[in-house]
């Protein structure tokens, strides 16, 4: 299963490689010819619609539905087939006897996290130095993304936006900058 | 009277190994705060130093300085220690400081000095303390498939640090008010006072911030990861990921403390528009340290 995943996202990752993933539409959005804002819209989705991901480029992913195919903005479509997250992965989980599922877990054993765990938590003396111990100096970050090939960028960051698409009413309307 | 109470207090304190001991005596300082609140009122009675460290400033929560809100977060963090230790895995907690670190570099804050831990736990989850304590579950370090997945994660919680979310919910708690006459009156710096201001254990931690909070943290996460030269959707994958774990009890204090992912991708899909069609970053995923269990 995990397996699968890992090998489900390598293929997001690859432009042009096909492999069938169930997405679901987060909102209404416009489907593109191609993986870019200003190319010609070919079709629509809307909030809960089933998607079928073929691929991803950027900052978009190639879906096809029932009644159309094309390019749609990564955010505007969610992994899987769960509108609500709830069910679906839980028993793929427990199916595949995957860790991963609460059930699972809990009759391993593992440690988990909760609020009352939080609320009477001792102060660990020992375990914050050993924390301090792992401190990265700037330069030292700095070597590090050198090593990568990392490069810093100049980006401003994001406003919050005016509205949200959140309320189906909101997201019903056209999209500015529309097509050409 | 409370000249001699609170000092006796102290020097008790300091005289045992603190940490353990702070929250059996809790109650009575307490006790000994409450007084003197309701017999004087007045933060400046008991001002004659007790300890070594009346040369320091005295703890002012109104407008921390950074040494304060560091103490705060090491705080905050030891408690969280106590409940989930760090995982033991010297080459993962170095690999974390290092991506946390560099990320972190790309904010208004590049002169705290960060730390980032991971922690034995199933759950999903990360935290974040003032002064740049940063700690990330196991359970949410092995949904991550590469770097920039990391970095956002990072860049989110490093964001909470930069905008102080943690110290104003704080600041905006009764809590604070008791603390804040109590802190007015130098008295030292010792573990005992700072966990009177952030209440029991690491509950500060499951309280939640504001719906706002959260979604503005999203927005600098994305930013800072793309900022460090990451490929900038790092964070919306793992709350892709995540959103498709379910609702297991991995996710409960998550999900009571942050709005639901599907959310978060909205409000940040919305955000992001098109703003960010032309970065281009790196993802690192070969360099990604994998856990081995």
């Amino acid at each position: 299963m995990h397996i699968i995943r890992i090998l489900t996202f390598a293929a997001l990752l690859l432009p042009g490689l096909s492999l069938a993933e169930m997405g679901t539409a987060l909102k209404n959005d416009q489907v593109r010819a191609e993986p870019f804002s200003d190319a010609k819209v070919t079709g629509s989705i809307a909030r809960n619609d089933k998607v079928e991901i073929l691929s991803r480029k950027g900052a978009w992913l190639n879906i096809k539905t029932p009644k159309t195919k094309g390019w749609v903005r990564l955010l505007s479509v969610k992994r899987g087939s769960a509108t609500s997250g709830t069910s679906a992965s839980d028993v793929l989980g427990l199916a595949s006897g995957r860790s991963g599922t609460g059930k699972v877990v809990a009759t391993t054993g593992v440690r988990g996290l909760n609020e009352e765990d939080l609320k009477s938590a001792k102060f660990d003396e020992s375990q914050v130095k050993t924390l301090e111990g792992y401190t990265q100096t700037a330069p030292q970050g700095q070597k590090f993304a050198n090593r990568g090939g990392l490069k810093s960028a100049r980006l401003e960051y994001l406003p919050a936006p005016a509205q949200s698409s959140t309320s189906i009413s909101s997201s019903g309307s056209p999209l500015p900058g529309g097509a050409k | 009277m409370i000249k001699r109470t609170v000092p006796i207090i102290l020097a008790a304190l300091l005289g045992i190994s603190a940490p353990a001991l702070a929250f059996d005596l809790e109650g009575t300082l307490k006790d000994a705060i409450e007084k003197k609140v309701q017999s004087d009122g007045n933060a400046e009675t008991a001002e004659k130093p007790a300890t070594p460290s009346e040369t320091e400033p005295a703890f002012n929560l109104k407008s921390p300085s950074q040494a304060e809100e560091i103490q705060l977060g090491r705080q905050i963090t030891g408690n969280l220690l106590g409940a989930a230790p760090l995982v033991k895995d010297a080459a993962l907690q170095k690999y974390v400081n290092e991506v946390g670190r560099w990320v972190a570099s790309q904010s208004e804050r590049p002169d705290l000095p960060w730390h980032f831990g991971v922690i034995e736990s199933e759950d999903i989850n990360a935290f974040a303390a003032p002064g740049g304590y940063v700690i990330i579950t196991k359970g949410l370090y092995r949904k991550l498939e590469n770097e920039a997945q990391l970095a956002g994660v990072l860049g989110h919680e490093i964001a909470h640090v930069v905008r102080k979310h943690h110290l104003r919910l704080l600041q905006k708690s009764q809590l604070l008010n008791l603390g804040a006459k109590l802190l007015g009156t130098k008295l030292g710096k010792g573990d005992d006072t700072v966990q009177k201001v952030i209440g029991n254990g690491a509950e500060i931690l499951a309280r939640g911030l504001d719906k706002d909070a959260e979604y503005e943290a999203d927005r600098m996460g994305v930013i800072l990861a793309a900022r460090g030269g990451y490929e900038p959707f790092g964070l919306p994958e793992v709350l892709q990921s995540i959103s498709e774990t379910g609702n297991t009890s991995r996710v409960t204090l998550l999900y009571k403390t942050h709005p639901h992912p599907d959310d978060r991708l909205l409000r940040l899909g919305d955000a992001i528009g098109d703003r960010l069609d032309k970065v281009q970053g790196k993802t690192l995923s070969e360099r990604f340290y994998r856990l081995k269990q």
